[in-house]
């Protein structure tokens, strides 16, 4: 299953970077249509080849929040209802994450990635961020974080939780978003 | 309440059940160490080398030692250069009979593109580092792989092997920086309960030695650090009792001496690591407990050209008496192990700067009479 689910979101992500690129030429429906045929060639007939073996190897476990952001992505360019984040929420996530990979590589002596493993700090954290949601007013986060307890528990990938709802490749997108808003795009 | 409210109600709903079934599935881990049968004295004294391996150019490095029915098998990486994209996994079986131990011819045990076809997801395995034996299952092993980057980019995958090479593999989750920056070099620990703990080190930036437990289905349950002010890795973890363990700990960096941690609580938590008396310089050590405080270890002394020695201690480490030195003629001895295998023990390490590959069997009488 985490193969069958790996794929998918290669897939996902794939279309997610030809999107963004063939955007800059393309209407949004066009560069959505490119980026879901190069990512069925690569996932369904070059599976086996570099450059997707490679991408599994250098970005896996993707989890549920990258793809889920890739679609979110492309789902809001073609006119679909997305409550978007804050700059303020968004600074303080990049903070928190990066704390957080900072504390989980050593810099400091708590491990906090460590609580993904266990049911009952995992629990907690799902409920947390369902809370924040309601709070915000966005299922987008407490959709994610089910999502990835649910695959979790049954085992369809990472044995840790922050795997599904975390993922590095957020730090340079959140970057690149907070750029664009204070440059006015 | 609006359909956006319900709708996040429900999520958490499902949640909170999900969470139930996770705790009722959830199995406590076992805190208490496992600790083998005291080792005595029997017999005649033994000390043979059993299997010399040289590779004309190259390398042959990091020996491991897996225990199969009968013997052993020693399995290493083998290629151009240490990290380089052609490298492989060979290895030779040791059976032991009455006329003592034989080596087999040694082979190819997987390579890369095994590996790579049999991850789950399938992906791209460019080389291969240390490995050790899963001891918690049949014909599996762990497996340092490395996809892109150096060693600080490596991970650990638990591989499955078949008759002809792997069945299945699938990489540890240990870190969320791209699950990258363990490897492996020590051997498991076992516990009271049956399960085995792996020995794992990070890499990267701030390095520590990481203890990684697993649940039933061998998949990552928790971890616990054991760190110091200095690039701790290779932790080579020896049960004392069933809560006390003593861990020695190579530093990354040239302090030139070796490193200990220790856990009362069954490898729950550690202490700072602390800085010993004994040399090293900067290499791993390997070594096994013998019951009643005893250890016997082996590990290069900054002496000579990093002579490779057997040393003993009758006091959980605290003070040690050389045995011998184990290559006293050949410079380069490096990377042991030492494992346990019925009533002898079975030392491999490389040997001429990691040009081949050499294993020692010797016993307890042996280590009393020196």
């Amino acid at each position: 299953m985490s193969g069958v689910l790996a794929n998918i979101a290669l897939g996902i992500v794939l279309a997610w970077v030809v999107f963004a690129l063939a955007g800059w030429v393309v209407t949004p429906g066009l560069a959505v249509g490119l980026g879901v045929v190069v990512a069925l060639a690569m996932v369904g007939l070059a599976r086996d080849t570099l450059v997707p073996g490679g991408l599994v190897a250098l970005l896996a476990p993707f989890g549920v929040m990258l793809p889920a952001l890739a679609l979110r992505h492309m789902g809001g360019s073609l006119g679909l209802p997305v409550v978007a984040f804050g700059t303020v929420e968004m600074i303080v996530f990049l903070g928190l994450y990066v704390a957080f990979l900072a504390a989980s590589m050593g810099v400091l002596p708590v491990d906090p990635y460590r609580l993904g493993y266990a049911p009952i700090p995992v629990g907690v954290m799902v409920l947390a961020v369902c809370f924040y949601g309601a709070l915000t007013g966005n299922p987008f986060l407490p959709l994610v974080a089910v999502l990835g307890q649910v695959a979790w528990v049954m085992g369809w990938g990472s044995s840790n939780w922050f795997d599904y709802v975390l993922h590095v490749v957020m730090v340079p997108v959140a970057v690149i978003v907070l750029v664009q808003r204070a440059l006015g795009g | 309440m609006g359909a956006l409210h319900l709708g996040i109600l429900a999520l958490a709903l499902v949640s909170v059940v999900v969470s139930g079934y996770a705790v009722w599935r959830d199995k406590p881990l076992e805190w208490r160490f496992s600790l083998p049968a005291a080792v005595a004295p029997v017999g005649a004294p033994v000390f043979e080398r059993v299997f010399d391996y040289s590779v004309s150019e190259g390398v042959a490095h990091a020996p491991a030692i897996l225990l199969e029915e009968g013997g052993a098998r020693i399995v290493w990486f083998e290629g151009s250069a240490e990290a380089q994209p052609d490298v492989d996994i060979h290895s030779v079986e040791l059976t032991r009979g009455p006329d003592g131990w034989q080596a087999g011819e040694s082979a190819a045990y997987f390579t890369r593109d095994d590996l790579g076809a049999a991850m789950e997801p399938r992906q791209l395995v460019v080389t291969l580092g240390n490995v050790v034996e899963n001891e918690a299952r049949e014909a599996s092993v762990y497996a340092t792989v490395v996809s892109v980057g150096g060693w600080a980019m490596a991970s650990v995958a638990e591989v499955e092997m078949g008759a002809d090479g792997p069945v299945s593999a699938r990489k540890l989750n240990l870190s969320p920086f791209l699950n990258r920056s363990h490897l492996v070099k020590s051997p498991m620990v076992g516990y009271a309960d049956g399960s085995h703990a792996l020995p794992a080190y990070f890499e990267m930036g701030g390095t520590h030695g990481t203890l990684v437990r697993f649940d039933e289905a061998g998949r990552v349950r928790d971890t616990r650090r054991i760190a110091g002010p200095a690039k701790m890795i290779q932790t080579m973890i020896v049960p004392l009792d069933e809560r006390r363990a003593v861990a020695f700990l190579r530093d990354f960096d040239r302090s030139d001496r070796l490193w200990v941690s220790r856990t009362e609580d069954g490898g729950q938590s550690w202490s700072v690591a602390e800085r010993t008396e004994m040399a090293n310089p900067s290499a791993p050590v390997a070594a096994v407990g013998l019951g009643d405080g005893r250890i016997v270890m082996v590990a290069n002394d900054l002496e000579g050209a990093g002579d490779l020695r057997l040393l003993a201690s009758d006091d959980e480490g605290a003070s040690w008496r050389v045995l011998t030195v184990v290559e006293p003629d050949a410079a380069g001895a490096r990377y042991p192990m030492l494992r346990r295998v019925g009533d002898q023990f079975l030392l491999t390490y490389s040997h001429d700067n990691k040009r081949g590959i050499r294993a020692v069997v010797f016993n307890a009488t042996w280590v009393a009479a020196q």
